[in-house]
């Protein structure tokens, strides 16, 4: 079975669904974890560590099941649009599209089979989120200014800055980066212990 | 704004370009909107739209739902202030933002039918490399739903409890016994599609007919144009 799959060059069309599922699954996996930190103005920075959080083993599994050029890429780009057209802030969704290409890269060096390639693209995939708070970190003025137009108040921003420093920026990345091993560490566990088990990885 | 004479009908089919077309629009007179008066107008737009289209329980709710949480804004954020002020501004200016292509989204999905979908998405020339893993993302996200229900309930019968408190007690198990059925049930489900859709010819190289025609047709260009105003008027108040 496996060779079979293999062989062929390029996504079929399995591969096309089996990452249309699992990008569903990402998508509400990082969107339960980030939802209480995105709303809440002191905490909205750690966003990208809640979403971090729980999708790290439906990652793991996606990418060991369509070990191939370009799927990390398609699955960024969809969810990409799908959050502009929800009304993300641009930066996230750019971040995240560049996130998961970079991830399709660092996961590529290693032909998806490593686990610690693929943990170490997990982590970089997770960093998808922050490009809304790097964007405020490189220009904050010009960030206030759009975040205000798409509607959100002056007083959020205020509240934003008095919370934004470079303290929070560096427990951002650490806390990131350590969630979203731990998700990871923890999804190559499960990998190893379930599903190569039951035969459902390619 | 919308003629009086579609509102008789009482099923109106619109072509799924048209649904994508009102979502942009909508996203850029959400993030270019003045006042929340003008979005209560885009809400009303859309409820019209919503009723169109026959989801009339759905516009209906989720009228009612904005309106309390315009006239919650109104009445009591103005002559507030202090920390949950703040708060408060902050979440709703948040949902403000989303609410209107949320509501749209929901009704565009729910009235569209996958098969319409792909054929309008190979008619406007996108590779299938994107419309595919699409499509089959937005079938499969109210399923998600649905497999943890199911997993709730097996794991009460069990004896794992799906609370925190059972995952502070026992993580190892918990995690197992949320993520092992709900991506098994993915999986299976992705063979089960690809199956499905193999054998239905969806490898086929030749251009995609289907039985359903799409077409544009001057419905479609009379709801466009509705938004499209509204657009024009909210960049010029």
């Amino acid at each position: 079975m496996s060779n079979q799959v293999q062989n062929k060059k390029g996504l079929t069309v399995k591969d096309l669904i089996i990452m249309g599922v699992f990008a569903a699954l990402l998508t509400v996996c990082s969107m339960i974890g980030g939802v209480f930190f995105a709303i809440t103005p002191t905490l909205t920075f750690y966003f990208s560590i809640g979403a971090a959080l729980l999708p790290g083993p439906v990652f793991l599994l996606l990418l060991a099941k369509v070990p191939k050029r370009w799927a990390l890429t398609i699955i960024g780009a969809i969810v990409a649009v799908l959050s502009l057209v929800l009304g993300m802030h641009w930066a996230m969704c750019l971040g995240g599209l560049i996130g998961a290409a970079l991830a399709d890269v660092i996961a590529g060096t290693k032909k998806y089979r490593s686990k610690k390639m693929n943990i170490l693209a997990y982590i970089v995939y997770s960093f998808g989120p922050t490009g809304t708070y790097f964007a405020y970190f490189i220009n904050p003025q010009a960030w206030a200014s759009t975040m205000l137009e798409n509607g959100t108040t002056q007083d959020y921003i205020t509240a934003m800055d008095s919370a934004a420093n470079w303290r929070v920026l560096a427990v951002m990345i650490v806390g990131t980066i350590l969630v979203a091993w731990i998700s990871g560490f923890v999804g190559s566990k499960l990998l190893k212990k379930q599903f190569e088990k039951a035969g459902i990885t390619a | 704004m919308t003629p009086p004479t579609q509102k008789t009908k009482q099923f109106i089919h619109f072509d799924p370009r048209t649904k994508i077309i009102l979502l942009i629009l909508s996203m850029i007179i959400a993030t270019t909107v003045p006042s929340l008066l003008f979005e209560c107008v885009l809400i009303m737009f859309i409820a019209i739209f919503g009723l169109l289209c026959k989801k009339i329980r759905y516009s209906l709710i989720g009228t009612t739902v904005f309106m309390a949480l315009y006239l919650f804004t109104v009445f009591y954020l103005q002559n507030s202030t202090g920390t949950m002020h703040t708060m408060f501004t902050a979440w709703l200016s948040l949902v403000f933002k989303v609410y209107p292509c949320g509501m749209l989204a929901g009704i565009a999905v729910s009235t569209t039918r996958v098969n319409e979908f792909l054929s309008a998405m190979s008619k406007a020339h996108i590779p299938k490399k994107i419309v595919i893993p699409f499509a089959v993302m937005m079938r499969y996200i109210p399923t998600i739903r649905e497999d943890w229900h199911y997993i709730k309930d097996a794991m009460r019968l069990r004896d794992v409890s799906p609370s925190l408190k059972g995952f502070i007690k026992n993580p190892g198990m918990t995690i197992e016994c949320v993520y092992v059925p709900l991506l098994m049930a993915a999986s299976k489900a992705a063979d089960e599609l690809s199956i499905a859709a193999v054998t239905r010819g969806i490898e086929n190289i030749r251009p995609r007919t289907c039985l359903v025609q799409i077409h544009f047709r001057i419905r479609d260009i009379l709801v466009i144009s509705c938004f499209l105003t509204l657009l024009i008027v909210g960049l010029f108040l």
